[in-house]
């Protein structure tokens, strides 16, 4: 076999992800616990561990584009295809059911890693669902119901959803690069900022390694397919780390492996399923873990098919639009991500209420109540 | 006598779901009293101190039983 520019980009791309998953797996970087340690207990240390991640990522990425060495607009995230009822139905059925299937689709690889064969179950759900979604009977709905609604940008004049070209068409002015370079700064600064005056965040410290780690794994994604991958003749597309398409497709690669061939995404969830295998046997951690409740069965299930169909809806997870997405600075990533914390906070709510044989319908209301109005919550 | 005021087993279920039944559970408890809790899910040994330590509820045990982690928090 020939070893060419697509080994390249996908062997770098699994050595990315190989950290990515050993890392993870050490710090218990889980962006559902991020939300519940937050909602539950007030403690922001995981929250703040995500979004160093994401300013990390937004001051590289920014620096990759605007010195020219990566053209990260071209990759699928600020486009001007606006699809915000994608984002924001997407982004709140993938915040259920990462709360529901134990963690988000890197948490469930990672966990798979470990020898957590519930996580199993959900990635194999959750494959098939963002497959489904991608090009199977759930994209029917999908390209009837929900694409439909995208607002084209371009039609109005606005040349991609980047927050300095929205800024500028809102407030009348173009966004140059010297405005460009402005905003970047300003938001990786507003993230880092954030992340670092969490009291949590220095308690642990370990919060602050997976923060910096992963948001320094994305940048490095970005020149690894953006920089590395050009080739005249056999180029990749420009993308960082996402783990819903991806593992849809990882799923369809592995079932037709003699007719496909790899690409980048395909080997950053393998990367990851290894990396935290690896640290799981070295660290003497890895353990089979199954089902013996009922309802957490149906919870992981329900889980892994909300995360796909939610997923491929808001074109990415905590990962994918989250930090990927945002470090491209689209609006649609920023809308996308709060979608997804708030739809995890509300199933939390939910969960909560429930436990005192609330009614569905009443446990739904008062956990409206709870996310719409944090502040009046009691407990 | 047992050590404890009240027995919450969480076999089985994971993050979030321990920290919200021992919420929950937490509440119906007075002052001093104790709640011990079974968990199966390695993350909440993590999950259980951090909780002790935000909610100010004290946590005087964290052990391993066979394949569970139990936990005796004293309601503050």
């Amino acid at each position: 076999m020939e070893f060419t520019n697509i080994h390249l980009v996908t062997g770098i791309g699994f050595l990315l992800a190989l950290v990515f998953g050993a890392v993870a797996n050490r710090t218990n970087f889980c962006t559902m616990g991020a939300v519940s340690d937050w909602v539950n207990m007030g403690l922001k240390g995981r929250l703040g561990a995500w979004v160093l991640a994401m300013g990390i990522a937004v001051a590289g990425a920014q620096i990759l584009e605007l010195t020219g060495l990566v053209d990260i607009g071209s990759s699928i995230y600020r486009t001007t295809n606006f699809g915000w009822v994608g984002y924001i139905v997407g982004g709140l059925l993938f915040g259920a059911g990462m709360t529901l299937g134990g963690g988000c689709g890197q948490r469930t690889l990672v966990r798979v890693g470990s020898g957590n064969l519930k996580s199993l179950v959900v990635l194999l759900v959750l494959a098939i669902s963002a497959y489904m979604t991608l090009r199977g009977l759930l994209a029917v709905f999908r390209v009837n119901y929900v694409e439909p609604l995208a607002v084209d940008l371009g039609e109005r004049g606005i040349a991609d959803q980047g927050l300095a070209t929205v800024l500028g068409s809102l407030f009348g002015f173009e966004a140059t690069p010297v405005i460009r370079w402005i905003v970047g700064l300003v938001v990786a600064a507003l993230l880092i900022g954030w992340a670092l005056r969490q009291k949590a965040v220095w308690d642990n410290r370990e919060n602050l390694v997976a923060g910096i780690v992963i948001g320094l794994i994305i940048v490095a994604a970005w020149f690894t397919t953006g920089y590395i991958g050009i080739d005249d003749f056999d180029p990749v597309p420009v993308e960082a780390m996402s783990f819903i398409a991806p593992t849809g497709n990882t799923l369809s690669y592995l079932m037709t492996y003699t007719g496909a061939s790899i690409n980048f995404g395909i080997a950053v969830v393998l990367g990851v399923i290894a990396g935290s295998f690896l640290y799981a046997i070295v660290s003497r951690t890895y353990a089979i873990e199954t089902f013996n409740d009922r309802s957490d069965m149906i919870n992981h299930l329900t889980g892994g098919l909300l995360m796909g169909f939610g997923g491929v809806l808001a074109l990415g997870c905590t990962v994918g639009q989250s930090i990927s997405g945002i470090s491209t600075l689209a609006l649609g990533s920023f809308i996308a991500a709060i979608s997804i914390i708030t739809g995890s906070a509300f199933t939390m709510r939910v969960q909560y209420h429930r436990m005192d044989d609330m009614s569905l319908v009443k446990a739904w209301s008062v956990g409206l109540v709870d996310v719409l109005m944090p502040w009046r919550m009691s407990d | 006598m047992s050590d404890f005021t009240k027995e919450l087993d969480a076999s089985g279920l994971n993050c979030p779901m321990p920290i919200l039944r021992a919420k929950k559970a937490l509440k119906d408890l007075q002052s001093g009293e104790i709640l011990r809790i079974i968990s199966t899910d390695p993350g909440s040994v993590k999950d259980f101190e951090a909780f002790a330590k935000q909610t100010g509820n004290e946590l005087l045990e964290s052990g391993e039983e066979g394949d569970s982690f139990t936990f005796r928090l004293k309601k503050a």
